[in-house]
């Protein structure tokens, strides 16, 4: 088989080189596609390769339009439409791999060039990591690789050739296309997207029912990257704040559905005090408008091009989601206090429960509010609530088993186990039992610090859901039951772990130092590539600007200088082709100097002599006696016989004659009549 | 001639038009989806392609043309005109056509590095006489395809071009008694002289017409009877009988029939002399009496 191979005819060899790039090209969209379309694409291309191993025809081009109905038929069906992101994936997949079947003529090659192309640039809607970026160059190279070689008529070329006019091709254009990549403006898009184009990433919900965090937890991918400007606050202030969740129906939570009339409800009223923190967030795309910032942020975060505003809960949103790769910078202040000092008729959403669930629940809560000792003072309410967590045979648990419909009651009283958001629900519906208005707060808390980078990681496992309470004269203040319950889970950097792979249990089984520090450095050059190349935004552009010179730099900058570079570029080209067209031809130049060194001594030589002619000018000035005349003739004639007299060896190269050329007894102009 | 800037010329293919425009497709993606790694890859696409102009160009820049000396042909018959590709340069030079302006008969060559490659450019002169070089066309599109480098050279040499030898010409004509000996043609029997006859035992070696038998293994010996008391001319008024002088189409057709005799008597080993108006070339035989002939014939009427 490896024989075979090696001494397939050329012809079957590049359509498999081919075939092998565009399976390449294709391969993290199979995941992706419609499961027909993979199928498809993989028997296409398999079969196509049988063709070219087996030397026989190519299928009739009825088949091919048969198929090629069907499966503009099929992606009709699946997508309901042929136009959209994921409709126009699934056709760029069907016509480079139906395309690969008609390979004939050179055109058909270059249509599958431009159609892999296409399906490259496809890839890049579901993923941009690096390892993407590292695959796609290697597609980039293999197709450059199977371009090169189908423009080497002659014979059969090794693709290792072919390859290495590519390499060099990519390598000499990277400046140009990192000078592009650094200047060319970033414009908006030039018209709207598809709907879909948004689809599919995973983040924190919008509404929270038993579950759904639990999913979370196992999720250990990244969800925002921080880096703190100064020292970082302690893990337990890292609160970063998400969704509010205030309604509960049911056993659902949802943002606040107020009873009341906007204009009723409380402002965020925020006072903070103490020294800022100053940090950056680079936030992964999560398809939502929420732009998450520590407890509790008073100023705008800068996110550029976005428009943001704070919601009376506290929470920060964008216009509109975040759908790709953002950086905003962002200050806040651990020390604050928000919400009504004293109780007002909007709070009354804070109390509202579902009837008819948590019997216990309530039942138990009247009875504590008839508690002598306690039941008048909420705070001493939440205080026993919290000791009641820490010390009535609570635990944490990331599988708490199935939940009835009384989540609260199965809570306190059944099963005793959760995670933070049977922890909080059931926190909150004791307060709203015991007449204190509280709320579930969603978002992230903690994170650990990349000591390779600095840069703090928040994973998708961070997500955690705590609860505020609002205490007369306090305003509304941060809870976390979930603290109370697990003091692990919160407040250091001590996690519970999903459950580990088989690689990384064998990496923990040698050495967990090893496995950590590879997943700082990976992630860390991860990060870099987010910062560099993904974030690389027009503020950036001008922030680029800036640090040349430009004081207030503008698109216009940006457009002067791509030309300006693009104007010098052209000058040195063009000085280069001016230096060559007098570099070109070596003999010419030595010639010219040979006739040069005569008339410098005043010898009349006519313009572009040839050897033979200086020769006899030499022969006639000096005269044949003079015994430099021979050495002088005997090398012009050799500079002739090397251009023109068919090849010897005796004749000597073109550089011993360059060399010799200096050593010779060339003649002086005479010396002018002293004064 | 050596390839420079001034005369190696480059424009765009329609594949390179193609490679445009999904350039610039992939960068309306990139922008409507904000993708920097659309970005990356479109730029990175223009980088490779203008390299690959540059390298298309440099295929071409700095290779020197060398015409090898052209052999003597036939007109309408296809031939060959050999030209040396030199290239000085320590790389490959891949992927190089070269082609009659306008034949579109391309032969492709790879230069190696510091070395020359021969190639046999396909060429049918049209007429006989000592006729220019054709402007021959050198051409690449290596590396991407994207753009067409050529280049357009007319060689300052010539060729001599033989008339086109007259297919199913008629048989050689009579010999012509040697110097007034006087022998009547009915002797002969087959009414066309052939001059030879069958090996008899006991003929001279040197009589044996060495080149018949190499061709065919059959002994044949010069019928010195024959050859001794005739000898064969092939004369421009036997061939264009009627015309005197020809000239015009008449003319081109008696020196096509003369071209395909003295063919004729060459393969048969006999010896001809060639008889044009005043120009005679007295009877001999072998590959320089022929070229002698064929020249002849070839610079017949150019030179008054």
């Amino acid at each position: 088989m490896l024989d075979k191979l090696r001494h397939l005819p050329r012809d079957a060899r590049d359509t498999l080189f081919l075939l092998l790039v565009i399976a390449w090209v294709l391969l993290p969209q199979l995941g992706r596609l419609p499961l027909w379309c993979s199928a498809l694409a993989l028997l296409v291309l398999g079969w196509r390769a049988q063709l070219a191993w087996t030397a026989r025809a190519l299928p009739s081009r009825w088949w091919l339009l048969a198929l090629l109905a069907l499966t503009i038929g099929a992606t009709w069906l699946t997508h309901r439409t042929l136009l959209g992101r994921d409709a126009g994936v699934t056709l760029i997949v069907v016509l480079l791999t139906l395309k690969t079947l008609e390979l004939r003529a050179r055109r058909d090659a270059f249509v599958v060039f431009f159609l892999s192309f296409f399906a490259m640039l496809t890839n890049f809607f579901f993923s941009q990591s690096l390892l993407t970026a590292a695959a796609m160059l290697v597609a980039t190279m293999g197709l450059l690789t199977a371009l090169v070689n189908t423009h080497m008529p002659v014979g059969k070329p090794p693709l290792r050739e072919a390859a290495r006019t590519a390499a060099k091709m990519a390598l000499l254009g990277a400046p140009l296309m990192l000078v592009l990549f650094m200047l060319f403006p970033r414009l908006a898009p030039l018209w709207g997207m598809p709907g879909d184009a948004m689809a599919g990433r995973s983040g924190l919900s919008a509404t929270m029912e038993v579950g759904t965090i639990a999913e979370l937890a196992l999720d250990d991918s990244i969800a925002m990257r921080v880096r703190f400007e100064g020292l970082p606050p302690r893990q337990s202030d890292l609160y970063f704040r998400g969704p509010v969740l205030s309604t509960l129906q049911g056993r659902q939570w949802l943002a606040l559905r107020s009873g009341f009339p906007t204009r009723m409800q409380e402002p965020a009223n925020l006072n903070v005090e103490g020294p800022a923190i100053r940090y950056q967030v680079t936030l992964e795309p999560n398809n939502r408008p929420w732009i998450f910032v520590l407890d509790a942020a008073l100023e705008k975060p800068a996110a550029p091009g976005m428009e943001l505003r704070m919601t009376p809960e506290l929470q920060w949103l964008a216009d509109r989601p975040v759908a790709d790769l953002l950086r905003y910078s962002a200050q806040s202040q651990i020390r604050f206090s928000h919400g009504p000092a004293r109780r007002t008729a909007a709070l009354q959403d804070y109390l509202e429960l579902p009837p008819g669930f948590n019997p216990l629940t309530m039942q138990w809560a009247a009875e504590l509010r008839r508690n002598p000792e306690i039941g008048r003072d909420p705070a001493r309410l939440v205080e026993f609530a919290l000791q009641h967590l820490r010390s009535g045979g609570y635990s944490y648990t990331l599988e708490p088993g199935i939940y009835g419909p009384d989540t609260a009651d199965e809570f306190w009283f059944n099963l005793r186990t959760g995670f933070c958001e049977h922890i909080a629900s059931a926190f909150v519906v004791l307060m709203r039992s015991l007449d204190i208005p509280a709320r579930i707060v969603t978002g992230y808390q903690g994170g650990e610090a990349n000591a390779v980078d600095g840069y703090w990681v928040v994973r998708q496992s961070d997500a955690h859901a705590w609860t505020e309470v609002w205490l007369a004269g306090r305003g509304w203040v941060r809870v976390d039951p979930t603290s109370a319950v697990a003091p692990g889970r919160t407040g250091s950097a001590q996690r519970l772990q999903q459950r580990r792979g088989v690689i990384a249990t064998a990496m923990d089984a040698v050495n967990p130092q090893v496995w950590f520090n590879l997943r700082a450095t990976w992630e860390a050059v991860n990060n870099s590539w987010n910062q560099w190349v993904l974030n690389y935004s027009g503020g950036t552009q001008l922030d680029l600007l800036r640090n040349i010179g430009f004081t207030s730099p503008s698109w216009e900058d940006l457009g002067l200088v791509l030309i300006a570079l693009i104007v010098a570029t052209s000058v040195l080209g063009a000085g280069w082709t001016l230096w060559e067209r007098h570099r070109h031809d070596p003999w010419l130049r030595l010639l010219e100097r040979a006739a040069r060194a005569l008339s410098a001594a005043g010898w009349p030589v006519a313009p572009n002599s040839p050897p033979r002619s200086l020769a006899d000018l030499v022969q006639q000035r000096m005269g044949p006696t003079d015994p430099r005349t021979p050495a002088i003739t005997a090398w012009l004639l050799r500079l002739e016989a090397l251009r023109y007299a068919r090849a010897g060896g005796a004749l000597g190269t073109l550089s011993e004659l360059q060399h010799e050329f200096t050593r010779l007894p060339w003649p002086r102009r005479p010396p002018s009549p002293r004064a | 001639m050596l390839l420079t800037q001034r005369n190696v010329y480059i424009l765009p293919t329609r594949p390179g038009f193609m490679l445009a425009a999904t350039l610039l497709v992939l960068l309306v993606g990139s922008i409507n989806y904000q993708l920097n790694l659309g970005y990356l890859l479109t730029f990175l696409l223009s980088g490779s392609a203008l390299i690959g102009m540059h390298l298309c160009h440099g295929t071409l820049r700095g290779l020197t043309l060398q015409l090898l000396p052209p052999q003597a042909c036939f007109a309408g018959r296809s031939t060959t005109i050999g030209v040396d590709l030199v290239s000085t340069r320590t790389t490959v030079r891949h992927g190089i056509a070269l082609s009659v302006l306008g034949a579109h008969q391309w032969v492709w060559t790879d230069v190696p590095p510091q070395g020359r490659a021969t190639v046999q450019v396909a060429f049918k002169p049209e007429r006989r006489g000592q006729r220019p070089i054709p402007a021959l066309t050198a051409e690449t599109r290596f590396p991407l395809g994207t753009f067409r480098v050529w280049t357009v050279w007319q060689p300052a040499s010539r060729v001599l071009v033989y008339p086109a030898p007259e297919l199913h010409a008629p048989p050689l004509p009579e010999g012509e008694p040697r110097g007034g000996g006087a022998v009547a043609r009915s002797q002969r029997s087959s009414g066309e002289f052939d001059g030879v006859r069958a090996y008899r035992r006991g003929d001279p070696l040197k009589l044996v017409v060495w080149k018949k038998f190499a061709k065919a293994e059959e002994l044949v010996s010069r019928d010195t009877y024959h050859a001794q008391r005739f000898e064969l001319w092939l004369d421009l008024a036997l061939a264009a009988p009627g015309h005197n002088p020809p000239s015009g189409a008449p003319l081109e057709h008696a020196l096509s029939r003369l071209c395909a005799w003295i063919l004729e008597a060459e393969r048969q080993g006999l010896d001809y002399g060639l008889r044009l108006g005043p120009q005679q070339i007295s009877p001999a035989n072998g590959e320089a009496h022929k070229r002698q002939c064929l020249e002849a014939l070839a610079r017949y009427g150019a030179q008054g």
